[in-house]
């Protein structure tokens, strides 16, 4: 127990080490970026009397340490601004103001959040659908029909960008065939049905770049199972072949699957930034995009680190998973 | 504005303004038969319905003092009344100033330098309580905050004491060249003659502001309303805005603002792709639906001009705005006039709007004033290319200033996708100039590099692309930020690029500012655009076009030359 | 047949067979000739690499270049479409002409084959440059030096792929030529799940007998890296890189949607994508040009990617006939198969040998569809 323990702790003062990190990297390339922070936050047209205001507000002039000390103070401490009638306080962690919008980065997580795991959980329950079943059939079924034309949409879904798939499939089903409305985010909680309608095409479409990995996978995994001593086992005890598939073989494909689909939602919460682009989801890779081409550096370093966190614990929880799933693995 | 992305802000330029077009100058066949069947006398307006608004950029900065608009915006226009708007009129009449919340465009005095207006009587808020005069100074204050900077630059250069001040959250003593006599009076104090000052008064910033209920960067969530429409819903910072009726607003007080639809439901952050397939399939709700930011593109316009249906959905527009070359004659070569003169020769005008989108979305420019008469613009070509360019004339020109054996150049551009400073425009102009023996290279900046650059007095390139859009439908903040040698800024965003500080020029803006009567002000800005082209310190490019579909249930539909695009307190749903 | 048995089932109990060396070099072509479909895949890129060094000879058969403009190929008025039937297609332009510009469709793909695969080979080189040096240190390495490198790769991984390019590349000067900017700067950010697979397999060799038997002989650490752990980590980064490279081009093609990517003139297939995508009905063929090479050079690289594959570690090969393999001795060596196997499957924690404790766990982990969160 006392190792598990420590694997934990280790674990998560390794995951803060990172972030931390994570957050000085951005800070200094953020530094160095090209742009007047100051002038694109004030507008084209501001004078350089209020240009100067503006930088001083956003303390713009401060050495790169001392702004990063604010950022961690705030982190810590939480932080209060004035809105210029009153003070408001952001609470601990706080990570700053938009220069843009001056809302709070943490209130900004919170509301493109909920669309990114919308988004990327919908989507995985797809891709794993596509992709495990793809594996599967081509592990058991090899050269069948089904089994090529179900790896030849796994391999077009590889090589299309989202942006072309996506609208693709957005003008036929939506606009020629009106199977589905045009995508429009609806929150869960407003209308569950509507909310999955609306995410139908966006799922399917960030499944299908998805897919081909977990098809390969599921296959070698399998192959790999049924190549094993135990299973010529049952098949020499003449266990139904359907049962040596699903019963067995798939099971040693459960834990490298369960491994790469952590560290693909992880990646994603921050990453789909062409899915959410092209369908308007306002999600957290849609919403960094813009912050990045705006200089918006709180929006961009709080961002980042969320995604990054996410990237972080679903690699940790991977390592779990692995474990648990596969007992022949030591945690070390 | 503040501004979004790159494309984004191009499209804010517009979305600022509005318009919708119809007949104005140069409409293709089919706008004309838009025009005919959808705003046609068969289509009778009538109240009723939620008209849906299908746009790109959010709207972000929902404060009146943040937001840069020319004639006070679209959707912001039916939540935010000014002293004075614009005409609600199709093409030239519309860009023409009208009352508003005052009873007159204004009274000028002393030279124009002292603008006096009269409130109408009987204005509400949303809350029915009366809007004062009082409330709109306080509206101008708050603009100078730098908590909500963003706005035009012109209350802070024409008001007396502007260039210091603060704004109220910093200076309760307030700005002493805007007094409030009594609550239906309001008299402006200006340093200098300024006779489109009515122009000026368009903006949000003439939109009034309680003091009390003033929750500073907080106040664009829920902006108190003096128009038809009372924001219900804001979420996610602009992104998808609910606008229902004021019933405080009174068509009475209102001769411009029709408020057909009972709901304004503005979604924004879509792809402009995805906005005008879903315009062009108008489906469901979509039926009802516009857009004030999303232009049709060259491919979505090679589609709808082979579809009739599709084709009578598109209003046209023309919005003042010209895309040009600018020089800064202060880089060699670019010193030597007749290097320019030989540049704005062998330009190939036909090549450079088809990489803007083809004819009918770019119409060839020779003036630097956008084709309009509200502009004064006055037709000239002091350096004939004719339509793919004038070789000969130009090596020739190049010859006589020794560079006989061709020219090498760099043309900075911006990165941006935006189709006017961007690299395909770029490309199409260095293809043109090799036929005369100009080799031109690019170089390309990320946007914010570029508008550091080309804004910059000290880093400035001598050859680069450059656009620029009118605040209002008129000469003066055209050509005076970029000609003007009073406004070249050493230490901040330049815009007189050209570094022109001309006495004559100088003295003839003066003397225009001067004028109270605009038709006459727009003739002099036309003589004086005509006088500044000879020194071909920009090669000008073309002007853009505005096509836009709308939906199957719009009607009444409005364009005017101020904007542009179609107006939506004009549209009608039912 | 007969060879993979015998090459899988190597004397004494250890799995030799994850090092080729360079005496396995004929084998290994001998394995990649018997798969027919490997070899046709190879055959297509070996065509797609052709066209692209041919690109000059081929567009001047043609008698056309990629800059031209032909605005007389074009309708204006209706935003530039191509006159004629198939986007303009006729002997002189075989496969049409560009929208807007009149510019040559085919010799657009054929150049734009040279950015598209120049940019992707570059920057999986980078990334597995990067990666088998960071991971190999990080194995061998002292066990501060193995935190410290491990710790740096998760935040490499922990970054967003996109936006950090969208960053790097605006700080760069304009000078620098694009196509080499692209590749360096996807090389430099995505080199996380490579190195964590080359660490983990490192430790696995690490622990093998003939290893250690060079260690005790006294062999220095660089001579043992050089010359034995190399060559048994090629199987995995080989396979690893076929997945890389169609992933690489569509970053770059995402990287151009963005508006980051290569810039105009100079054509890629991203670029051209980016450029189509709105033009997908008015001129189908604009779209579906660098959308068909696209997808047959990911297709053809990933059936390539299959056959080296098999062809370096034949216990693959016989597991994947059924029925014939026989249990693997290494735990991490299994998952790395799948790692491999999988695009970028998963590395299983930690490795065999008490070495692994020393790297903690954070370097093992699992390889991820490393650009595939990023492009989507």
């Amino acid at each position: 127990m006392s190792g598990f323990t420590g694997f934990v702790l280790r674990r998560v003062v390794g995951v803060l080490i990172t972030l931390l990190a994570i957050s000085v990297i951005i800070y200094v390339v953020f530094y160095v970026t090209p742009g007047n922070v100051a002038q694109i936050t004030c507008g084209p047209r501001c004078s350089p009397a209020q240009v100067q205001q503006v930088a001083d507000q956003l303390r713009l002039d401060d050495p790169l340490y001392v702004r990063y000390w604010h950022f961690l103070e705030g982190l810590v401490a939480g932080q209060d601004y004035s809105t210029g009638t009153a003070v408001q306080h952001c609470p601990a962690p706080c990570l700053g103001l938009s220069y843009q919008s001056d809302q709070q980065v943490t209130q900004l997580i919170l509301t493109k959040l909920p669309v990114s795991l919308s988004l990327v959980f919908g989507s995985m329950v797809i891709w794993l659908i596509l992709g495990v079943g793809t594996g599967v059939l081509s592990a058991w079924r090899r050269g069948r029909l089904t089994e090529r034309v179900l790896t030849g949409i796994t391999l077009v879904g590889v090589a299309t960008p989202v942006f072309v798939i996506g609208l693709v499939l957005m003008i036929v089903v939506c606009g020629e065939l009106e199977l589905l409305p045009f995508p429009q985010y609806v929150k869960l909680t407003d209308d569950p049905e509507q909310w999955a309608w609306n995410l139908l095409l966006p799922w399917l479409s960030l499944a299908l770049i998805e897919a081909a990995a977990f098809a390969r996978l599921t296959r070698s995994s399998m192959l790999e199972t049924l190549a094993e001593d135990h299973i010529r086992t049952f098949r020499a005890y003449g266990v139904g072949e359907r049962s040596v598939i699903w019963r067995h073989a798939l099971r040693g494909a459960f834990a490298p699957v369960i491994a790469l689909n952590a560290n693909n939602v992880g990646s994603a919460v921050g990453g789909a930034v062409l899915t959410e682009t092209l369908f308007g989801l306002p999600g957290i890779g849609r919403e960094l995009v813009h912050a990045v081409d705006v200089v918006d550096l709180p929006v961009v370093v709080g961002m980042v680190l969320v995604v990054g966190f996410f990237v972080v614990i679903a690699n940790a929880l991977a390592d779990v998973l692995y474990a648990v799933a596969d007992r022949r693995v030591v945690l070390a | 504005m503040r501004q979004s992305s790159v494309t984004a802000r191009r499209l804010a330029a517009v979305s600022v303004s509005l318009a919708v077009a119809a007949g104005a100058v140069a409409c293709g066949p089919e706008d004309n038969d838009a025009k005919a069947t959808s705003g046609g006398a068969d289509a009778k307006p009538a109240k009723g319905g939620t008209l849906t608004v299908l746009n790109s950029n959010p709207q972000q900065d929902f404060d009146p003092a943040r937001l840069y608009t020319s004639g006070g915006g679209n959707v912001p226009s039916l939540v935010f009344r000014t002293l004075t708007t614009r005409n609600r009129e199709d093409g030239a009449e519309g860009a023409k100033v009208v009352p508003d919340l005052a009873t007159d465009t204004g009274r000028p005095s002393k030279n124009a330098t002292v603008w006096t207006y009269t409130l109408k009587k009987g204005l509400n808020y949303e809350d029915g309580s009366a809007i004062t005069s009082a409330d709109i100074k306080y509206g101008i204050e708050r603009s100078f905050a730098a908590e909500l900077s963003g706005g035009a630059p012109y209350l802070r250069d024409w008001l007396i004491g502007g260039a210091d001040y603060q704004g109220p959250y910093k200076d309760k003593k307030g700005l002493d060249s805007i007094e409030t006599p009594d609550e239906q009076t309001i008299v402006f104090r200006l340093n200098k003659p300024e006779g489109e000052f009515p122009y000026l008064a368009t903006q949000t910033q003439f939109a009034p502001v309680p003091k009390a209920k003033d929750t500073g960067t907080k106040y664009e969530e829920h902006p108190v309303s003096s128009g038809p429409y009372k924001v219900v819903k804001n979420e996610n910072d602009g992104e998808r805005l609910t606008l229902e009726r004021n019933t405080h607003w009174s068509a009475s007080t209102d001769a411009e603002r029709k408020a057909y639809p009972d709901t304004i439901d503005v979604r924004s952050g879509l792809d402009s792709s995805v906005i005008n397939q879903r315009l062009s399939s108008s489906q469901g709700a979509d039926a009802a639906a516009v857009t004030t930011d999303t232009n049709l593109g060259p491919a979505e316009l090679a589609k709808v001009s082979g579809d009739k249906e599709l084709a009578a959905r598109v209003g046209t527009g023309h919005f003042g705005y010209t895309n040009y070359i600018a020089f800064n004659p202060k880089v060699k070569p670019f010193d030597d006039p007749k290097v320019r003169q030989a540049i704005s020769y062998a330009i190939d005008r036909s090549s450079v709007i088809n990489a803007a989108g083809g004819s009918s979305l770019a119409e060839a420019a020779t003036t630097y004033l956008p084709n309009q008469k509200s502009f004064g613009y006055t037709a000239y070509d002091h350096f004939p290319a004719g339509k793919s360019g004038n070789a000969a004339k130009a090596e020739e020109l190049l010859k006589e200033a020794g560079h006989a054996k061709g020219l090498t150049v760099t043309l900075t551009h911006s990165n941006a996708k935006d189709f006017e400073t961007s690299p395909e425009i770029a490309t199409a102009i260095q293809d043109a100039l090799k036929k005369a023996g100009i080799t031109v290279k690019l170089q390309g900046l990320e946007d914010n590099d570029y508008s550091d650059k080309i804004h910059s007095a000290k880093t400035e390139p001598g050859f680069f692309l450059a656009h620029w859009g009118a605040d209002w439908p008129s000469g003066g903040p055209f050509l005076a930020p970029i000609f003007d040698g009073r406004q070249i800024v050493k230490d901040g965003a330049n815009f007189n690029t050209g570094f022109l500080d001309d006495k004559s020029v100088n003295a003839e803006i003066d003397a225009i500012n001067k004028l109270t009567d605009l038709d006459e002000a727009a003739t002099r800005w036309g003589a004086l655009d005509k006088k500044i082209g000879e020194q071909a310190l920009t090669v000008p490019l073309f002007h853009p076009v505005y096509k836009r579909l709308y939906g199957k249930d719009i009607k009444n539909i409005v364009i005017s030359d101020w904007t542009g695009v179609l107006d939506i307190s004009q549209v009608s749903v039912k | 047949m007969s060879d993979v048995l015998v090459a899988s089932q190597a004397p004494g109990g250890t799995d030799l067979s994850v090092v080729p060396g360079a005496s396995g070099a004929r084998q290994f072509w001998r394995r990649l000739r018997a798969q027919r479909a490997a070899l046709a895949a190879a055959a297509v890129v070996a065509l797609l690499v052709l066209v692209a060094l041919a690109a000059p000879l081929l567009t001047a058969i043609e008698g056309q270049d990629p800059t031209t403009y032909h605005p007389d190929l074009i309708d204006s008025a209706r935003g530039g479409v191509p006159v004629g039937s198939f986007g303009g297609m006729s002997g002189d332009h075989w496969l049409g002409v560009e929208p807007q510009t009149g510019r040559d469709l085919f010799a657009r793909l054929v150049y734009g084959a040279r950015v598209s695969l120049g940019v992707a080979l570059a920057a999986t080189v980078v990334q597995i440059v990067i990666g088998v040096v960071v991971g190999v240190a990080a194995a061998l390495g002292t066990r501060w030096v193995d935190q410290l490198l491990s710790r740096f790769t998760d935040i490499i991984v922990a970054l967003p792929l996109m936006i950090m390019s969208l960053a790097l590349l605006a700080i760069v000067p304009s000078g620098f030529p694009r196509p080499v900017l692209v590749a360096g700067v996807i090389g430099l950010i995505a080199w996380g799940n490579i190195a964590k697979i080359v660490r983990a397999q490192t430790l696995t060799l690490k622990g093998l007998d003939y290893v250690s038997a060079a260690r005790l002989s006294g062999w220095g650490t660089w001579r043992i890296a050089r010359r034995e752990l190399l060559p048994g980590l090629a199987a995995p980064v080989i396979t690893y890189a076929a997945i890389l490279i169609p992933q690489n081009i569509t970053v770059e093609a995402a990287l151009s949607f963005l508006g980051v990517g290569v810039k105009p003139p100079t054509p890629s297939w991203g670029q051209m994508l980016t450029a189509a995508d709105v033009w997908y009905q008015a001129a189908p063929q604009y779209l579906l040009l660098p959308a068909g090479a696209l997808f047959l050079t990911v297709l053809a690289l990933t059936v390539l990617g299959d056959g080296v594959r098999t062809a370096l570690d034949p216990r693959a090969a016989s597991r994947l006939r059924v029925g014939t393999g026989r249990r693997r001795e290494t735990k991490v060596g299994q998952s790395l198969a799948a790692a491999t196997e999988g695009v970028g499957g998963s590395g299983g924690p930690g490795g065999p040998g008490g070495s692994a404790g020393s790297g903690g766990s954070g370097g093992s982990g699992v390889s991820g569809g490393s650009g595939r969160g990023g492009v989507s």
